[in-house]
């Protein structure tokens, strides 16, 4: 099959392009997917080794920057207080993601008509609910039904433990009278389709070599390859290559294992890069009919990039609260702030997550996603002995608003090891964000000490957690006006008719919970709208 | 890489740096042979030798026998050591922090499993159907939670 046509060219092996890969299998397309990074295999995930907690500041570090690998491409986060963090292989980020699979909520997606801000989505809850089911029966999701802050529905795996430092906080939520839930997971709490369940390891990040997290690598990979889609890995795509008189795409020009540049023709083109790799592909990709980057006429490639900004809280228990045991970002999510309050100097709301505690080496440099190592000294050692083991802690997880002026460019200088320019992150938190954060820190201190802890502790600055760009979204958006937004209501761009985009830099806005069920019942329903449209499809 | 001396001198640091707590038999850095950690550690700073030689000169620079000194006059010469050059400093800390709690031992002194965490992980079990049902019943009794749109 070698560099004939393909009917479907899927760039990215991540989350979107293993969720739409499986939704067209059905049609018997041949697909090709192209992938810059490698397997791994998970006999090569560092929780195998002694030391493996010193990988998480090497080669599995979350910081493409850092790892530096051949596979990664350097990103410029110099103008940007968050720095975007992914991992670049077969499973794309969810490699290295912790798993917390909470949904978007039916609000979330009509954020201009109910609170006047941002822009709706040109899909809600209710059209995405039937793939979000389907994807948690795919993924292997675990949580408990009923959940009074969603519509009905209930994951197809009883909850994950939440162990004694989501009991202790659980309390404390009850005691304030607020909202909690046991976190859905894309993590198994019992063996599943031929998959282990979880050991409880708690280094999600570094890889689950129990094969127990939902990354796509242990779900929809497998069952794609047994079904004959050609994934071609170490092969990083340079640009794509539209016809001039038709301004169809006609396929990607691409740097493969060998070293060498090839050329592949495509019916059909998915880019599935990530919110920052999707836009850095189409900015890369000019020619005299896009010459500002393809799919670009409405100039918002790159634009209104949202992370979700985070802060964190800890309280000091009376008793070890073993946080290290367990996954790491999951065990209870409270949902009391998330809805839009008029009474509140912020629009919008935010999350509080139970994150389980870290592991000592990464407690002692400042925790997961900062850098700022805890005292020498006499300190070092009251901070170890009296303070790391007690401690249980909530996260504030912000919904960013849409800004035009934070965005992706490319890097007139870095370049990544094939010399495709890098991508250049603008991003200043915003007015509304850091007030959301401030009151999420006060009402994270409160429950905390409803908990019983003996004292709370806070960062003490204004600055949010910089190596915390897991979600990537908003940069090339959907909508149904082809001058504010880079893809229509199922994802195929309003200039190039057969080229779509699956990834989370279609979202509209970000929601205040992690994107990736939301990403991935977006890619099924794009997936199913393709099947639906088939004939008219580049009408 | 680094004399006898310097290497005494650097073990001395280092109990400075992570302190033993002898009450519970938890070790200080030095002690632990964190200073055999430091040259291997090129995946974690651009020159660890050269940021580990550059403190040793400050400190030999401001005190001829830095192992002599009382606690309190190690613990502020290391403070203006720490000031005058935070960069190798910083790393100098950062590194024995990785050298020092990437030991199994270590990690088992606060309560953390010494083993590799796969396989074996560690055994938490899960709460029984009762136990989740009486902890989320306030939660359920409040009702429907969402804006319905
Ligand atoms: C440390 C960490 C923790 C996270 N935790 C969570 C969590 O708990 N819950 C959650 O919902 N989300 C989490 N996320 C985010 C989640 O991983 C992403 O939302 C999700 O993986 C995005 O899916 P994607 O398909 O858009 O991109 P990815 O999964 O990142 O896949 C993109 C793929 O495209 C490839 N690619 C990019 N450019 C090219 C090119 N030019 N040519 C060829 N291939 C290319 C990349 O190599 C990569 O494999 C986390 C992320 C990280 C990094
Ligand atoms: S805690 Fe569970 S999901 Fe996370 S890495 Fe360990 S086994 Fe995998």
């Amino acid at each position: 099959m070698k560099n004939e046509t393909v009917d479907v060219l899927i760039i990215g092996a991540g989350a979107s392009g293993a969720a739409i890969a499986w939704s067209l299998l059905e049609t018997r397309m041949r697909i090709l997917c192209l992938e810059q990074g490698p397997h791994v295999a998970d006999k090569d995930y560092p929780s195998r080794d002694d030391d493996y907690e010193l990988s998480r500041y090497g080669k599995f570090s979350c910081d493409p920057n850092v790892r530096g690998l051949k596979q990664d491409y350097p990103i410029n986060a110099d103008d940007s207080c968050i720095m975007p963090v992914n991992f670049n292989a077969v499973g794309g980020s969810t490699i290295n993601f912790l798993g917390h699979w909470p949904r978007m909520k039916p609000s979330d997606f009509r954020t201009k008509s109910l609170d006047g801000v941002a822009e709706d989505w040109p899909v809600n809850y209710a059209m995405l609910a039937p793939f979000y089911a389907m994807n948690d029966e795919t993924t292997g999701v675990s949580g408990l039904g009923g959940n009074p802050a969603y519509p009905d529905y209930t994951p197809p795996l009883p909850p994950i433990p939440m162990g004694k430092l989501g009991q202790t906080l659980a309390k404390g939520f009850n005691k304030m009278g607020w909202h909690w839930w046991p976190s859905d997971v894309s993590i198994l709490s019992q063996d599943y389709d031929g998959r282990q369940k979880c050991v409880n390891a708690g280094t999600c990040d570094l890889g689950c070599a129990a094969g127990a997290k939902g990354g796509t690598n242990f779900t929809y990979w497998p069952i794609l390859e047994n079904a004959g889609v050609e994934l071609r890995t170490e092969s990083r795509v340079r640009e794509i290559t539209v016809d001039q008189s038709t301004g169809f795409a006609t396929g990607v020009i691409y740097h493969g294992p060998d070293g060498q540049v090839h050329e592949q023709k495509a019916e059909l083109v998915i880019v599935a890069c990530n919110g920052v790799g999707t836009p850095r592909l189409l900015l890369n990709s000019k020619s005299k009919m896009f010459p500002d980057g393809l799919a670009n006429r409405s100039g918002m490639v790159g634009k209104n990039l949202m992370f979700h900004p985070l802060t964190g809280v800890s309280g000091v228990f009376n008793e070890p609260m073993k946080g290290h045991e367990g996954p790491m970002a999951c065990s209870i999510l409270s949902q009391e702030f998330y809805e839009n309050d008029p009474s509140r100097d912020f629009m919008r709301g935010y999350g509080l997550h139970s994150g389980r505690s870290t592991t000592p080496m990464t407690y002692a440099l400042g925790g997961y996603g900062v850098d700022n190592p805890i005292p020498w000294g006499a300190q070092h050692r009251e901070v170890m002995d009296n303070v790391y083991p007690y401690l249980a802690g909530l996260t504030v997880v912000a919904e960013d608003l849409p800004e035009e002026h934070n965005r992706v460019t490319l890097d007139p200088d870095l370049a990544d090891s094939d010399g495709i320019p890098a991508p250049k992150i603008t991003y200043r938190l915003g007015d509304n964000s850091r007030k959301m954060l401030k009151h999420g820190e006060e009402r994270a201190k409160e429950v905390l000490m409803a908990a019983g802890a003996k004292k709370v502790l806070t960062k003490g600055d204004d600055d949010v957690w910089w190596r915390a760009g897991w979600h990537q979204m908003g940069t090339c958006r959907m909508g149904n006006d082809p001058k504010k937004s880079i893809v229509n209501s199922w994802g195929r761009s309003h200039d190039v008719k057969n080229l779509f985009i699956v990834d989370g830099s279609i979202f509209v806005t970000a929601g205040a919970v992690n994107p990736t069920s939301t990403i991935q019942a977006l890619s099924l329903y794009i997936g199913d709208s393709i099947k639906n449209n088939i004939e008219t499809l580049f009408d | 890489m680094w004399t006898e001396r310097e290497n005494d001198l650097l073990i001395a640091v280092l109990d400075e740096l992570i302190p033993a707590n002898k009450k519970v038999g938890v070790p200080a850095a030095g002690a632990l042979g964190v200073a055999g950690f430091l040259p291997t550690a090129t995946s974690y700073a651009p020159d660890p030798v050269g940021s580990v030689k550059a403190v040793l000169k400050s400190i030999i620079d401001k005190s001829s026998d830095f192992t002599m000194l009382e606690g309190v006059e190690k613990i502020a010469l290391l403070r203006d050591v720490e000031t005058e050059n935070a960069v190798d400093f910083g790393t100098l800390v950062q590194l024995t922090y990785m050298g020092y709690y990437s030991r199994p031992e270590v990690r088992s002194m606060f309560g953390v499993g010494a083993h590799a965490v796969q396989p074996k992980g560690y055994d938490v079990p899960r709460e029984s159907d009762e136990f989740m049902e009486s902890l989320t019943a306030p939660v359920r009794a409040r009702g429907k939670f969402f804006r319905v749109v």
